[in-house]
Protein backbone atom coordinates (compact mmCIF):
# COMPACT_ATOMS: atom_id res chain seq x y z
CA UNK A 1 0.00 0.00 0.00
CA UNK A 2 2.70 2.66 1.05
CA UNK A 3 5.41 3.41 -1.62
CA UNK A 4 8.57 2.32 -0.13
CA UNK A 5 10.58 5.30 -1.79
CA UNK A 6 7.96 8.26 -0.27
CA UNK A 7 8.67 7.33 3.49
CA UNK A 8 12.21 8.02 4.69
CA UNK A 9 14.87 5.63 6.27
CA UNK A 10 13.79 6.53 9.40
CA UNK A 11 10.05 5.12 8.80
CA UNK A 12 8.30 8.52 9.61
CA UNK A 13 6.34 10.33 6.84
CA UNK A 14 4.87 13.59 6.29
CA UNK A 15 1.63 14.31 5.36
CA UNK A 16 2.43 15.59 1.66
CA UNK A 17 4.67 11.98 1.21
CA UNK A 18 1.81 10.14 2.68
CA UNK A 19 -0.28 12.21 -0.21
CA UNK A 20 1.58 12.11 -3.15
CA UNK A 21 2.47 7.75 -2.15
CA UNK A 22 -1.65 7.88 -2.29
CA UNK A 23 -1.46 9.46 -5.94
CA UNK A 24 1.29 7.36 -7.30
CA UNK A 25 -0.59 4.76 -6.50
CA UNK A 26 -3.93 5.60 -7.91
CA UNK A 27 -2.18 6.71 -10.82
CA UNK A 28 -0.36 3.64 -11.27
CA UNK A 29 -3.88 1.78 -10.99
CA UNK A 30 -5.46 3.78 -13.10
CA UNK A 31 -2.81 3.28 -16.30
CA UNK A 32 -3.51 -1.05 -15.36
CA UNK A 33 -7.18 -0.83 -15.00
CA UNK A 34 -8.07 2.83 -17.26
CA UNK A 35 -11.16 2.43 -15.86
CA UNK A 36 -11.91 6.31 -14.69
CA UNK A 37 -10.35 7.80 -17.48
CA UNK A 38 -12.48 5.61 -19.92
CA UNK A 39 -15.74 6.63 -17.94
CA UNK A 40 -15.00 9.71 -17.69
CA UNK A 41 -13.52 10.94 -21.17
CA UNK A 42 -15.37 8.52 -23.19
CA UNK A 43 -18.53 10.37 -21.43
CA UNK A 44 -17.10 13.63 -22.45
CA UNK A 45 -16.14 12.94 -25.97
CA UNK A 46 -20.08 10.99 -26.28
CA UNK A 47 -21.29 14.22 -25.27
CA UNK A 48 -19.20 16.42 -26.73
CA UNK A 49 -19.71 14.79 -30.31
CA UNK A 50 -23.66 14.65 -29.61
CA UNK A 51 -23.74 18.70 -28.89
CA UNK A 52 -21.62 19.46 -31.55
CA UNK A 53 -23.66 16.95 -34.45
CA UNK A 54 -26.80 18.03 -32.94
CA UNK A 55 -25.78 22.29 -33.17
CA UNK A 56 -22.78 22.67 -35.86
CA UNK A 57 -20.63 25.76 -35.11
CA UNK A 58 -22.84 27.88 -37.39
CA UNK A 59 -26.63 27.47 -35.88
CA UNK A 60 -26.25 29.67 -33.14
CA UNK A 61 -26.12 33.39 -34.24
CA UNK A 62 -22.78 35.01 -33.74
CA UNK A 63 -24.04 37.39 -30.81
CA UNK A 64 -25.28 34.21 -28.99
CA UNK A 65 -22.48 32.29 -29.49
CA UNK A 66 -20.11 33.80 -26.54
CA UNK A 67 -22.70 32.60 -23.86
CA UNK A 68 -24.51 29.19 -25.28
CA UNK A 69 -20.93 27.90 -25.97
CA UNK A 70 -20.01 28.73 -22.74
CA UNK A 71 -23.05 27.09 -21.57
CA UNK A 72 -22.43 23.69 -23.37
CA UNK A 73 -18.94 23.82 -22.36
CA UNK A 74 -19.66 23.94 -18.85
CA UNK A 75 -22.20 21.55 -18.48
CA UNK A 76 -20.17 18.68 -20.86
CA UNK A 77 -17.18 19.32 -18.36
CA UNK A 78 -19.14 19.42 -15.09
CA UNK A 79 -21.43 16.41 -15.81
CA UNK A 80 -18.58 14.81 -17.17
CA UNK A 81 -16.40 15.06 -13.98
CA UNK A 82 -19.81 13.94 -11.69
CA UNK A 83 -19.58 10.75 -13.98
CA UNK A 84 -16.34 9.41 -12.89
CA UNK A 85 -14.70 11.47 -10.21
CA UNK A 86 -16.65 8.94 -7.49
CA UNK A 87 -14.52 6.33 -8.82
CA UNK A 88 -11.85 7.11 -6.67
CA UNK A 89 -13.05 6.05 -3.55
CA UNK A 90 -16.06 3.81 -4.58
CA UNK A 91 -13.08 1.19 -5.90
CA UNK A 92 -11.90 1.21 -2.69
CA UNK A 93 -14.70 -0.08 -1.11
CA UNK A 94 -15.55 -2.31 -4.25
CA UNK A 95 -11.59 -3.67 -3.71
CA UNK A 96 -12.26 -3.79 -0.16
CA UNK A 97 -8.99 -2.41 0.46
CA UNK A 98 -10.94 0.77 2.49
CA UNK A 99 -9.74 -0.77 5.92
CA UNK A 100 -5.72 -0.94 5.02
CA UNK A 101 -5.62 2.52 3.44
CA UNK A 102 -7.34 3.65 6.95
CA UNK A 103 -4.50 1.88 8.77
CA UNK A 104 -1.53 2.97 6.52
CA UNK A 105 -2.48 6.95 6.06
CA UNK A 106 -3.66 9.79 8.11
CA UNK A 107 -7.51 10.73 6.48
CA UNK A 108 -6.11 14.02 5.73
CA UNK A 109 -3.23 12.48 3.24
CA UNK A 110 -5.67 10.17 2.17
CA UNK A 111 -7.92 13.06 1.22
CA UNK A 112 -5.39 15.03 -0.58
CA UNK A 113 -3.92 12.13 -2.31
CA UNK A 114 -7.41 11.89 -3.69
CA UNK A 115 -7.95 15.49 -4.38
CA UNK A 116 -4.47 14.81 -6.66
CA UNK A 117 -5.75 12.31 -8.46
CA UNK A 118 -8.97 13.91 -9.25
CA UNK A 119 -7.50 16.99 -10.23
CA UNK A 120 -5.31 14.82 -12.72
CA UNK A 121 -8.06 13.21 -14.38
CA UNK A 122 -9.56 16.66 -14.41
CA UNK A 123 -6.84 18.30 -15.88
CA UNK A 124 -6.36 15.23 -18.54
CA UNK A 125 -9.99 15.82 -18.97
CA UNK A 126 -9.78 19.75 -19.92
CA UNK A 127 -7.03 19.34 -22.00
CA UNK A 128 -8.52 17.05 -24.14
CA UNK A 129 -12.29 18.36 -23.89
CA UNK A 130 -11.63 22.05 -24.21
CA UNK A 131 -9.46 22.61 -27.19
CA UNK A 132 -11.75 19.91 -29.30
CA UNK A 133 -14.95 21.62 -28.14
CA UNK A 134 -13.23 24.84 -29.06
CA UNK A 135 -12.06 23.97 -32.51
CA UNK A 136 -15.41 21.68 -33.47
CA UNK A 137 -17.83 24.38 -32.60
CA UNK A 138 -15.74 26.98 -33.83
CA UNK A 139 -15.24 29.43 -30.38
CA UNK A 140 -14.07 32.65 -31.01
CA UNK A 141 -12.32 34.11 -27.78
CA UNK A 142 -10.52 37.11 -27.71
CA UNK A 143 -8.81 36.39 -24.14
CA UNK A 144 -7.62 33.04 -24.03
CA UNK A 145 -5.19 33.65 -20.68
CA UNK A 146 -8.23 34.82 -18.99
CA UNK A 147 -9.82 32.22 -20.82
CA UNK A 148 -7.51 29.14 -19.69
CA UNK A 149 -7.09 30.86 -16.02
CA UNK A 150 -11.01 30.38 -16.00
CA UNK A 151 -11.02 26.97 -17.45
CA UNK A 152 -7.95 25.67 -14.55
CA UNK A 153 -9.48 27.71 -11.48
CA UNK A 154 -12.87 25.55 -12.44
CA UNK A 155 -11.51 22.63 -12.74
CA UNK A 156 -9.49 22.87 -9.06
CA UNK A 157 -13.43 23.67 -7.91
CA UNK A 158 -14.70 21.02 -9.40
CA UNK A 159 -12.66 18.71 -7.56
CA UNK A 160 -12.44 20.43 -4.19
CA UNK A 161 -15.84 20.65 -3.95
CA UNK A 162 -16.47 17.25 -5.31
CA UNK A 163 -13.67 15.03 -3.35
CA UNK A 164 -14.95 14.71 0.12
CA UNK A 165 -18.59 13.97 -1.54
CA UNK A 166 -17.39 11.29 -3.51
CA UNK A 167 -16.13 9.74 0.34
CA UNK A 168 -19.39 9.70 1.48
CA UNK A 169 -21.43 8.41 -1.63
CA UNK A 170 -18.54 5.10 -1.81
CA UNK A 171 -19.89 4.15 1.54
CA UNK A 172 -23.83 4.29 0.82
CA UNK A 173 -25.65 2.70 -1.43
CA UNK A 174 -27.34 3.67 -4.73
CA UNK A 175 -23.83 5.15 -5.44
CA UNK A 176 -23.74 6.87 -9.02
CA UNK A 177 -26.81 8.59 -8.87
CA UNK A 178 -26.15 10.04 -5.04
CA UNK A 179 -23.07 11.49 -6.34
CA UNK A 180 -24.58 13.72 -9.08
CA UNK A 181 -27.62 14.65 -6.46
CA UNK A 182 -25.36 16.28 -3.68
CA UNK A 183 -22.61 17.33 -5.22
CA UNK A 184 -24.71 19.60 -8.14
CA UNK A 185 -26.03 22.20 -5.51
CA UNK A 186 -22.39 22.47 -4.21
CA UNK A 187 -21.28 23.17 -7.37
CA UNK A 188 -23.74 25.39 -8.99
CA UNK A 189 -22.26 28.40 -7.36
CA UNK A 190 -18.85 27.90 -9.17
CA UNK A 191 -20.54 26.09 -12.35
CA UNK A 192 -22.41 29.72 -12.86
CA UNK A 193 -19.42 31.95 -12.53
CA UNK A 194 -17.03 29.16 -14.71
CA UNK A 195 -20.04 30.27 -17.63
CA UNK A 196 -19.85 34.07 -16.56
CA UNK A 197 -16.31 34.01 -16.82
CA UNK A 198 -15.64 31.93 -20.00
CA UNK A 199 -18.16 34.24 -21.77
CA UNK A 200 -16.48 37.20 -20.39
CA UNK A 201 -13.48 35.98 -22.56
CA UNK A 202 -14.99 35.23 -25.15
CA UNK A 203 -16.60 38.55 -25.72
CA UNK A 204 -13.27 40.61 -24.68
CA UNK A 205 -15.23 42.68 -22.14
CA UNK A 206 -13.06 44.53 -20.15
CA UNK A 207 -12.30 42.97 -16.81
CA UNK A 208 -9.74 44.14 -14.61
CA UNK A 209 -8.95 41.64 -11.60
CA UNK A 210 -10.17 38.83 -13.36
CA UNK A 211 -12.88 38.62 -10.69
CA UNK A 212 -14.54 35.41 -11.78
CA UNK A 213 -11.62 33.27 -11.42
CA UNK A 214 -10.96 34.98 -8.17
CA UNK A 215 -14.40 33.47 -6.88
CA UNK A 216 -13.17 29.90 -8.31
CA UNK A 217 -10.18 30.29 -6.67
CA UNK A 218 -11.62 31.23 -2.90
CA UNK A 219 -14.01 28.69 -3.38
CA UNK A 220 -11.74 26.09 -4.35
CA UNK A 221 -9.57 27.27 -1.42
CA UNK A 222 -12.94 27.35 1.25
CA UNK A 223 -14.27 23.83 -0.15
CA UNK A 224 -10.62 21.92 0.25
CA UNK A 225 -9.90 23.47 3.66
CA UNK A 226 -13.84 22.65 5.04
CA UNK A 227 -12.91 19.09 3.37
CA UNK A 228 -9.71 18.67 5.49
CA UNK A 229 -11.66 19.83 8.88
CA UNK A 230 -14.21 17.35 7.81
CA UNK A 231 -12.75 14.15 6.21
CA UNK A 232 -11.41 12.79 9.32
CA UNK A 233 -15.47 12.47 10.60
CA UNK A 234 -16.47 10.93 7.46
CA UNK A 235 -13.26 8.50 7.19
CA UNK A 236 -13.00 7.28 10.56
CA UNK A 237 -16.71 6.56 11.40
CA UNK B 1 -50.80 24.31 25.97
CA UNK B 2 -51.85 28.24 26.38
CA UNK B 3 -48.90 29.08 23.95
CA UNK B 4 -50.65 26.84 21.53
CA UNK B 5 -54.39 28.06 22.13
CA UNK B 6 -52.63 31.74 21.81
CA UNK B 7 -50.42 31.18 18.47
CA UNK B 8 -53.86 30.25 16.88
CA UNK B 9 -55.58 32.52 18.00
CA UNK B 10 -52.64 35.12 17.03
CA UNK B 11 -51.86 33.49 13.35
CA UNK B 12 -56.10 34.16 12.97
CA UNK B 13 -55.44 37.64 14.04
CA UNK B 14 -53.13 38.74 11.41
CA UNK B 15 -54.79 36.72 8.29
CA UNK B 16 -57.57 39.34 9.52
CA UNK B 17 -55.31 42.11 9.76
CA UNK B 18 -53.14 41.01 6.64
CA UNK B 19 -56.63 41.44 4.23
CA UNK B 20 -58.30 44.03 6.24
CA UNK B 21 -56.58 46.10 8.34
CA UNK B 22 -53.35 46.78 6.55
CA UNK B 23 -53.75 49.13 3.02
CA UNK B 24 -52.56 47.48 0.06
CA UNK B 25 -49.12 48.67 -0.90
CA UNK B 26 -48.85 51.52 -3.81
CA UNK B 27 -46.86 50.28 -7.19
CA UNK B 28 -47.81 46.89 -6.97
CA UNK B 29 -51.08 45.65 -9.08
CA UNK B 30 -54.08 45.18 -7.16
CA UNK B 31 -53.99 43.55 -3.80
CA UNK B 32 -50.97 41.93 -5.01
CA UNK B 33 -48.59 43.99 -2.60
CA UNK B 34 -50.49 41.28 0.61
CA UNK B 35 -48.39 38.60 0.01
CA UNK B 36 -45.83 40.36 1.98
CA UNK B 37 -47.29 38.91 5.42
CA UNK B 38 -47.00 35.22 3.86
CA UNK B 39 -44.18 35.29 1.73
CA UNK B 40 -41.56 37.06 3.74
CA UNK B 41 -42.40 35.06 6.90
CA UNK B 42 -42.01 31.74 4.69
CA UNK B 43 -39.20 32.20 3.49
CA UNK B 44 -37.27 33.87 6.88
CA UNK B 45 -38.47 30.53 8.68
CA UNK B 46 -37.50 28.48 5.16
CA UNK B 47 -33.68 30.62 6.12
CA UNK B 48 -34.04 29.94 9.89
CA UNK B 49 -34.69 26.37 10.01
CA UNK B 50 -31.20 26.20 7.19
CA UNK B 51 -29.23 27.97 10.00
CA UNK B 52 -30.46 25.77 12.71
CA UNK B 53 -29.82 23.01 10.67
CA UNK B 54 -26.09 23.75 10.23
CA UNK B 55 -25.57 24.72 13.73
CA UNK B 56 -27.66 21.26 15.25
CA UNK B 57 -24.83 19.06 12.61
CA UNK B 58 -22.18 21.14 13.73
CA UNK B 59 -23.02 20.02 17.65
CA UNK B 60 -23.88 16.93 17.13
CA UNK B 61 -20.19 16.32 15.35
CA UNK B 62 -18.62 17.90 18.26
CA UNK B 63 -21.02 16.14 21.33
CA UNK B 64 -22.19 12.86 18.75
CA UNK B 65 -25.66 13.78 20.99
CA UNK B 66 -28.64 11.92 19.19
CA UNK B 67 -31.03 15.23 20.40
CA UNK B 68 -28.61 17.29 18.42
CA UNK B 69 -29.32 15.15 15.17
CA UNK B 70 -32.71 15.33 15.99
CA UNK B 71 -32.84 18.78 15.66
CA UNK B 72 -30.96 18.74 12.62
CA UNK B 73 -33.26 16.33 10.67
CA UNK B 74 -36.28 17.97 11.77
CA UNK B 75 -35.35 21.53 11.01
CA UNK B 76 -34.02 20.38 7.70
CA UNK B 77 -37.91 18.72 7.09
CA UNK B 78 -39.26 21.99 8.66
CA UNK B 79 -36.93 23.93 6.09
CA UNK B 80 -38.09 22.14 3.35
CA UNK B 81 -41.75 22.27 3.44
CA UNK B 82 -41.26 26.32 4.54
CA UNK B 83 -39.17 26.27 1.31
CA UNK B 84 -42.16 24.78 -1.02
CA UNK B 85 -44.64 27.49 0.86
CA UNK B 86 -42.20 30.13 0.37
CA UNK B 87 -41.10 28.88 -3.49
CA UNK B 88 -44.91 28.32 -4.65
CA UNK B 89 -46.44 31.83 -2.78
CA UNK B 90 -44.07 33.41 -4.50
CA UNK B 91 -44.40 31.94 -8.07
CA UNK B 92 -48.24 32.82 -7.57
CA UNK B 93 -47.14 36.32 -6.95
CA UNK B 94 -44.57 36.62 -10.04
CA UNK B 95 -47.49 35.65 -11.83
CA UNK B 96 -49.67 38.33 -11.10
CA UNK B 97 -46.92 40.89 -11.16
CA UNK B 98 -44.49 40.27 -13.59
CA UNK B 99 -46.49 37.98 -15.86
CA UNK B 100 -44.84 34.42 -15.77
CA UNK B 101 -44.78 31.77 -12.84
CA UNK B 102 -41.44 31.48 -13.18
CA UNK B 103 -38.53 33.56 -15.08
CA UNK B 104 -34.73 32.49 -13.05
CA UNK B 105 -34.95 35.79 -11.38
CA UNK B 106 -32.28 35.70 -9.19
CA UNK B 107 -34.60 35.03 -5.68
CA UNK B 108 -36.08 32.47 -7.86
CA UNK B 109 -32.53 30.42 -8.82
CA UNK B 110 -31.42 30.82 -5.00
CA UNK B 111 -34.70 29.40 -3.51
CA UNK B 112 -34.24 26.34 -6.15
CA UNK B 113 -31.01 26.06 -5.09
CA UNK B 114 -31.69 25.97 -1.10
CA UNK B 115 -34.36 23.09 -2.15
CA UNK B 116 -31.96 21.55 -3.88
CA UNK B 117 -29.80 21.22 -1.37
CA UNK B 118 -32.84 20.12 1.38
CA UNK B 119 -33.74 17.09 -1.64
CA UNK B 120 -29.91 16.23 -1.77
CA UNK B 121 -29.64 15.80 2.36
CA UNK B 122 -33.27 13.76 2.30
CA UNK B 123 -31.31 11.29 -0.18
CA UNK B 124 -28.25 11.30 1.95
CA UNK B 125 -29.95 10.54 4.91
CA UNK B 126 -32.09 7.88 3.15
CA UNK B 127 -28.84 5.98 1.17
CA UNK B 128 -26.95 5.02 3.92
CA UNK B 129 -27.76 2.46 6.13
CA UNK B 130 -25.73 2.98 9.36
CA UNK B 131 -27.71 4.68 11.93
CA UNK B 132 -24.21 6.80 12.87
CA UNK B 133 -22.88 6.81 10.20
CA UNK B 134 -25.98 8.61 8.19
CA UNK B 135 -25.84 10.91 11.07
CA UNK B 136 -22.21 11.93 10.91
CA UNK B 137 -22.67 12.11 6.93
CA UNK B 138 -26.03 14.35 7.22
CA UNK B 139 -24.16 16.70 9.26
CA UNK B 140 -21.11 16.94 7.28
CA UNK B 141 -22.91 17.38 4.31
CA UNK B 142 -25.18 19.91 5.68
CA UNK B 143 -21.77 21.78 6.91
CA UNK B 144 -20.45 21.82 3.06
CA UNK B 145 -23.36 23.24 1.78
CA UNK B 146 -23.97 26.03 3.91
CA UNK B 147 -20.71 27.02 3.04
CA UNK B 148 -21.56 27.87 -0.49
CA UNK B 149 -24.45 29.87 0.18
CA UNK B 150 -22.18 33.02 0.59
CA UNK B 151 -20.72 32.36 -3.02
CA UNK B 152 -24.66 32.80 -4.08
CA UNK B 153 -24.69 35.67 -2.95
CA UNK B 154 -22.09 36.90 -4.62
CA UNK B 155 -22.53 35.14 -7.98
CA UNK B 156 -26.20 35.21 -8.54
CA UNK B 157 -26.80 38.79 -8.55
CA UNK B 158 -23.88 39.33 -11.16
CA UNK B 159 -26.33 36.80 -13.31
CA UNK B 160 -29.31 39.42 -14.16
CA UNK B 161 -31.03 42.43 -11.92
CA UNK B 162 -33.49 41.30 -10.07
CA UNK B 163 -37.25 42.48 -10.34
CA UNK B 164 -37.97 41.25 -6.79
CA UNK B 165 -39.38 44.13 -4.46
CA UNK B 166 -37.50 44.80 -1.57
CA UNK B 167 -36.94 48.76 -2.23
CA UNK B 168 -40.53 49.26 -1.97
CA UNK B 169 -40.99 46.81 0.71
CA UNK B 170 -38.18 46.81 2.96
CA UNK B 171 -39.16 47.53 6.50
CA UNK B 172 -35.71 48.54 7.29
CA UNK B 173 -36.15 51.48 4.14
CA UNK B 174 -38.67 53.68 4.76
CA UNK B 175 -41.69 53.20 2.22
CA UNK B 176 -43.39 50.74 4.81
CA UNK B 177 -46.34 52.80 6.26
CA UNK B 178 -46.61 51.90 9.92
CA UNK B 179 -49.96 49.37 9.45
CA UNK B 180 -47.67 47.63 6.96
CA UNK B 181 -45.04 46.90 9.55
CA UNK B 182 -46.94 46.40 11.95
CA UNK B 183 -48.88 43.68 10.52
CA UNK B 184 -45.33 42.24 8.68
CA UNK B 185 -43.62 42.14 12.59
CA UNK B 186 -46.36 40.38 14.29
CA UNK B 187 -46.61 37.96 10.80
CA UNK B 188 -42.80 37.48 11.59
CA UNK B 189 -43.70 36.62 14.98
CA UNK B 190 -46.39 34.12 14.23
CA UNK B 191 -44.45 32.40 11.58
CA UNK B 192 -41.94 31.72 13.84
CA UNK B 193 -43.97 30.33 16.74
CA UNK B 194 -45.71 27.77 14.51
CA UNK B 195 -42.02 26.59 13.33
CA UNK B 196 -41.03 26.41 16.61
CA UNK B 197 -44.64 24.66 17.64
CA UNK B 198 -44.42 22.43 14.73
CA UNK B 199 -40.57 21.60 15.27
CA UNK B 200 -41.15 20.65 19.45
CA UNK B 201 -44.23 18.63 18.10
CA UNK B 202 -41.45 16.51 15.75
CA UNK B 203 -38.44 16.45 18.16
CA UNK B 204 -40.98 14.57 20.55
CA UNK B 205 -42.27 12.47 17.38
CA UNK B 206 -38.20 11.71 16.93
CA UNK B 207 -37.65 11.12 20.30
CA UNK B 208 -40.76 8.40 20.84
CA UNK B 209 -39.62 6.99 17.94
CA UNK B 210 -35.81 6.60 19.17
CA UNK B 211 -37.12 4.60 21.96
CA UNK B 212 -38.53 1.83 19.88
CA UNK B 213 -35.04 0.61 18.28
CA UNK B 214 -33.31 -2.08 19.72
CA UNK B 215 -30.22 -0.58 21.12
CA UNK B 216 -32.41 2.07 23.07
CA UNK B 217 -34.06 -0.76 24.91
CA UNK B 218 -31.44 -3.15 25.35
CA UNK B 219 -29.64 0.23 26.86
CA UNK B 220 -32.55 0.70 29.06
CA UNK B 221 -32.51 -2.60 30.37
CA UNK B 222 -29.16 -2.45 31.00
CA UNK B 223 -29.47 0.95 33.06
CA UNK B 224 -32.48 -0.79 35.07
CA UNK B 225 -30.45 -3.80 35.73
CA UNK B 226 -27.51 -1.86 37.22
CA UNK B 227 -29.95 0.28 39.32
CA UNK B 228 -31.17 -3.03 40.56
CA UNK B 229 -28.04 -4.02 41.82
Amino acid sequence: MKNGRWITETGSSTYLSEAVAIWLRDLRGEFRTRYAVNAILMFAVTTLIAVSFSIGSFRIGEAEQPFLYAVLLWIILVFSALSGLSRSFVKEEEAGTMDVLKLSARPQAVFLGKLFFNLTLLGALELIIVPSFILLMNYEIELPGFFAAMVIAGGIGLGGGTTIVAAMIAQASARGALFSVLSFPLLLPLMITAIKGCEKAAVGANNPGWPEVRIAVAYSIVMIVMSLFLFPLIWEE
Amino acid sequence: MIAKVLLSIWMTLIIVAAFLYADAAAGFPGETSRILFFHVPQAWVATLSFLLSMIASCIYLARRSLKADNLALSAAELGLLFCLLATVSGSIFAKAAWGSFWNWDPRETSIVILLMIYGAYFALRSAVGDADKRRVFAAVYAILAFVTVPFLVFVVPRITASLHPENTMNPAKPGMDPKTLKVFLGSLLAYTGLFIWILRLRLRLLKLESMQEPEFVVREKIDQEGERQ
